[in-house]
């Protein structure tokens, strides 16, 4: 059983409150971070820790934050971003409404560290009983000197607000999150300026996701180098992993990434195997926008190594045969599953999600809607599967933000991998509406018996 | 006539100092949910002026938020509004068939509010509950693990709770 660095204390009995939390640990770090460290010295164990982003991006958190400029008399913010959206992704919801001192305690040193008076937590709207836990969670640990004027008596200041975002998985989006905050539609801004350099109201912004947050807890308690040895090459540390799709134990695992894909799938203690001894057919593993994977290059990848379930790995064999860590949304598809018709939900969520600034983006998920939905009714033609890998090529690439690619990616892998079975929905229409096409060559490796 | 009572209007006031002097105008979402739930579990025209004179915006600023957001009603909604997850992971474990159901109890399809005001049925793409598919947002919370069984009872308990308020 691997390590765990965040959902360890989570089913503590009343942790959810300060005095418990406390007891069993917590806020230690802010203590060691403002009583006995510089803001360099947080960034540069951040650094070491290899943390890498954990929305979905990947990318080094202590990088992110030594980027952040410093101009005179110009304050700065570090914002959370709580807007989880991804389809298959439910894991910073468990952290916030299980351990949400968790949450604070990382921010607090993250403020200290990137010189964040006022810290604002932007989370999804839909998550409407949440703000009350963490809004508890804020006043409980001002009520004992870790947040607020003077923290420990250190001299900084810091005040941590929630807003509420009200229905766009757009605003997941640095930029489009920064809009939003400042009360605008979450249409994405054109980057460079970066938010390090000029973020909300102008002034140098740090996003960091809910879990990357979090990890800082940990890294600044054991430090860097010690979070390091834990995981595997640049996936280093624990990473939330929320599992769904067809699986008999949904919910949110935390893991170090060292387990392979296989075990994580078929181990009791992670996601315990397919319901009704079904076979497994396909995988999305880093939320909706990743590329699917049918089973067998799944479990092994292309060269017939076992495939595990980090960062590196994932992505092996690029999107030609493999997929991306992602969010961490692990959806997991069984031998009854159409991924013709799962193809068309997604593409359906981006037309919806589409904030419609960029055309490739606003009309391409539109189009791709309506191709799909004419395959999985049996009504298209095998030219409308050409059609499709054309408007998804056209969008990726050619937009402000990342959604145009999100939006291209589960499309391109649905036929990449799964041709045969959208050709099937053209040349067996009337069949394709009675059952669905199975596993065919993409079996895995495994069968387990009913 | 729209107007938040003295203790709305604090509350106004406090999530406005959330934000820097003079970006009063970051205080939109909240205020609009706030304004949603107390007028009526939707935006009219009205109450988007009402917000813009709070926060000294025109009002052209708020209707494109307020059209933006999948969450700000501009049209009237029911009492209950069943928001039913459809989006890969749920529709995995039978969202459609969910959907199917209430519009079958309720004689309402998608977008759709019953005679009485009662119900209104949306449906949603993702909220984030994928592991405890299929789903429904109701109020400030979620609904999950549904089944034809759990549909009957929330729309029995909707009921009750509209009867005990009459």
């Amino acid at each position: 059983m691997g390590r765990k660095l965040l959902l360890e204390k989570a089913h503590v009995e009343g942790i959810r409150y300060f005095d418990v939390y406390r007891r069993e640990g917590g806020y230690r770090s802010v203590e060691k971070a403002l009583k006995t460290m510089t803001q360099e010295e947080i960034v540069e164990e951040v650094k070491k820790s290899g943390l890498r982003g954990r929305g979905g991006a990947g990318f080094p958190a202590g990088m992110k934050w030594s980027f952040i400029a410093k101009p005179e008399g110009v304050p700065r913010h570090l914002v959370c971003n709580a807007d989880e959206s991804e389809p298959g992704t439910f894991k910073d919801r468990y952290l916030m409404e299980f351990i949400p001192h968790l949450l604070i305690e990382g921010l607090i040193v993250a403020s200290y560290a990137l010189g964040s008076h006022a810290t604002y937590i932007y989370i999804r709207g839909e998550y409407a009983w949440i703000p009350d836990i963490l809004e508890q969670a804020i006043e409980e640990a001002k009520a004992n000197g870790f947040l607020g004027k003077n923290i420990l008596g250190t001299g900084f200041d810091c005040e941590i607000y929630v807003q509420r975002g009200a229905g766009a998985y757009i605003c997941g989006e640095e930029t489009a999150l920064i809009e939003s905050l400042e009360g605008k539609r979450g249409n994405p801004r054109i980057k460079p300026p970066f938010p390090a350099i000029k973020g909300a109201w102008g002034r140098p912004t740090v996003v960091n996701n809910v879990e990357t947050l979090a990890a800082v807890v940990p890294i600044i308690n054991e430090g860097g180098e010690e979070y390091a040895k834990i995981g595997v090459g640049k996936s280093t540390g624990t990473k939330l992993i929320s599992a769904c799709g067809n699986i008999n134990k949904p919910g949110v695992y935390e893991i170090d990434m060292t387990i392979s894909v296989e075990e994580f799938i078929y181990s009791d203690e992670y996601c315990g195997g397919i319901p009704n001894g079904k076979r497994l057919k396909a995988c999305i593993p880093g939320g909706s926008s990743v590329p699917i994977l049918p089973a067998n290059l799944l479990l092994k990848t292309a060269k017939g190594e076992t495939r595990y379930m980090n960062y590196e790995s994932l992505s092996d064999g690029g999107f030609a045969t493999g997929s991306m860590m992602g969010s961490g949304g692990f959806i997991v598809l069984d031998e009854d599953q159409c991924v013709v018709r799962n193809t068309y939900s997604l593409a359906r969520f981006y037309r919806h999600e589409s904030c419609g600034q960029c055309s490739p983006c606003r009309e391409g998920t539109g189009w791709m809607e309506k191709v799909l939905l004419r395959l999985e009714k049996g009504e298209g033609k095998i030219s409308d599967i050409d059609l499709l890998w054309d408007i998804q090529s056209k969008i990726e690439g050619n937009t402000i933000c990342p959604l145009g690619d999100a939006a291209s990616w589960p499309v391109a892998a649905a036929i990449r991998h799964f041709r045969d079975e959208f050709e099937w929905h053209v040349t067996h229409a009337a069949e394709a509406q009675t059952r669905n096409f199975g596993l065919a060559h993409y079996a895995d490796p495994i069968h387990v018996p009913a | 006539m729209v107007q938040f009572s003295e203790e709305k209007l604090a509350k106004v006031k406090e999530i406005i100092a959330r934000y820097p002097e003079g970006k009063q105008k970051s205080a939109l979402l909240p205020l609009l949910h706030l304004a949603q739930d107390n007028f009526g579990g939707w935006l009219s025209a009205e109450t988007m002026d009402y917000v813009a004179s709070l926060l000294q915006i025109e009002p052209i600023e708020v209707y494109e938020v307020a059209t933006f957001y999948s969450m700000y009603n501009t049209k009237p909604v029911g009492k209950y509004v069943f928001e039913v997850c459809q989006t890969g992971p749920c529709m995995l474990n039978g969202s459609d068939h969910i959907i199917a159901y209430i519009t079958q109890s309720l004689g309402i399809k998608p977008g759709e509010t019953t005679a009485d005001g009662l119900f209104t049925l949306k449906t949603a793409e993702c909220l984030g509950a994928c592991g405890y598919a299929p789903m429904m947002q109701l109020g400030k919370h979620y609904r999950e693990h549904l089944t034809k069984e759990k549909v009957d009872a929330i729309i029995a308990e909707c009921r009750a709770a509209a009867a005990a308020n009459n």
